[in-house]
């Protein structure tokens, strides 16, 4: 069964293809945030190489933020486009996850950091259950500090992953019992996409390809503030 | 934090109280540019612009949403009148258009809640002598640790007491 998974909730651009939940390529772009002129070559290099047809796929997988907007954006649209012409489900799986998964041997809680921007991050907080990962938190979007002092409260050893966590480092700084994960965990992993997702498939947990969304967390249908001054 | 009040008694004196501020600026920063129409949003820009070693003039982007200039430092220029939702503001995709360069957001006090919390507000009305029409009040408002940082930087660049 072979899943294609994308993830383009950071400035990473991550696709990987997958049969029966093995990694067959992958292809990661770091740092130059230029999802839409990235993706669609390196999923078609990535089929190539692999030679893997489109219509073989069984499944298209999405990290679905939160993130970067139009990251977001070019990697939710781009799976939901593949879906719907070749007729397949979607997987939505949020990114934070993706970098949380591969942390599961890690023995401790795994707070996950992304850079939100706007001097801000989004966060989840994870355990290592057996065979995965357990999400403790919710999804959330704040500033650092506040995440630091819910850890503080927490006095759990903690594992810090994420490109939000360099950042923040002063704050960060402050906890006894936090270690970075390294640069290796700084954002989503598309090989976990192609493992998380393939599970859902066979469990037939899938979303429409309609109804799949980019998760903002931050409240985007809100009206701006105009008053009476237009 | 204390708000910095200058008086221009002409567009070019606007425009140079943003070339002034060129000075102080760097990459990452937003300046929250507020006004009534005609307060002289754009002119402040402008000069921002010079300031800033932007070869040609600028334009205001009030159609356009957004418009990306090369100087010294990239300059993003940004007009909301167009848009009501944040939604249309977010499709901007700012975020990633201007984290190394300075944005400068026309009428950005009704976004302000999505906008970096650290900013500049620089903040245009006519007056305060009604009679003489192309005098203007400028308050500039540092917000953020890093506004407050640069605000004797800020007080000398465009020589406010």
């Amino acid at each position: 069964m072979l899943v294609l998974a994308i993830d383009t909730a950071t400035p990473q651009v991550a696709v990987a293809l997958g049969d029966d939940g093995r990694v067959r390529g992958e292809i990661r772009l770091v740092g130059r945030r230029r999802h839409a002129e990235q993706l669609a070559p390196a999923i078609a290099y990535l089929g190539e190489q692999t030679r893997v047809r489109l219509e073989q796929l069984a499944a298209v997988a999405v990290g679905i933020g939160p993130g970067l907007f139009t990251g977001l954006r070019v990697g939710v649209t781009t799976a939901k486009v593949m879906a719907q012409t070749l007729r397949i489900p979607v997987v939505a799986v949020p990114s934070p996850d993706l970098v949380a998964y591969p942390l599961r041997h890690a023995g401790r809680l795994i707070a996950v950091v992304l850079d939100a921007r706007r001097r801000e991050v989004f966060h989840a907080r994870y355990r290592p259950v057996p065979g995965g990962v357990q999400r403790v938190s919710d999804y959330a979007v704040g500033p650092a500090a506040d995440l630091v002092a819910e850890l503080e409260a927490g006095a759990d050893e903690v594992l810090l992953a994420g490109d939000g966590v360099e950042p923040n480092r002063p704050q960060f700084a402050s906890l006894d019992r936090a270690e970075e994960a390294g640069p290796e965990f700084e954002v989503p992993s598309a090989t976990a996409l192609v493992e998380l997702a393939t599970g859902r498939v066979e469990r037939e947990e899938f979303t429409s390809p309609w109804s799949v969304q980019p998760m903002y967390l931050r409240a985007s249908d809100a009206e701006l503030a105009w008053g009476q001054r237009r | 934090m204390t708000d910095l009040a200058l008086l221009t008694r002409s567009p070019t004196e606007t425009r140079g109280v943003g070339r002034a501020l060129a000075a102080v600026v760097r990459p990452g920063d937003v300046l929250v540019v507020a006004g009534d129409l005609g307060a002289g949003k754009t002119t402040f820009v402008q000069g921002l612009a010079e300031g800033l070693g932007v070869p040609d003039g600028i334009v205001s982007p009030t159609f356009t949403l957004a418009r990306e200039y090369e100087g010294r430092v990239r300059l993003v220029h940004v007009d909301l009148y167009r848009l009501d939702r944040a939604q249309e503001l977010l499709d901007l995709g700012l975020e990633d258009l201007a984290d190394d360069a300075v944005l400068a957001v026309e009428w950005g006090d009704v976004a302000v809640a999505y906008l970096a919390p650290e900013h500049l507000e620089v903040r245009l009305a006519a007056g305060p002598d009604a009679d003489a029409l192309e005098h203007r009040t400028l308050a500039l408002a540092p917000r953020g640790r890093s506004w407050v940082a640069r605000q004797d930087a800020l007080a000398a660049a465009v020589g406010a007491a």
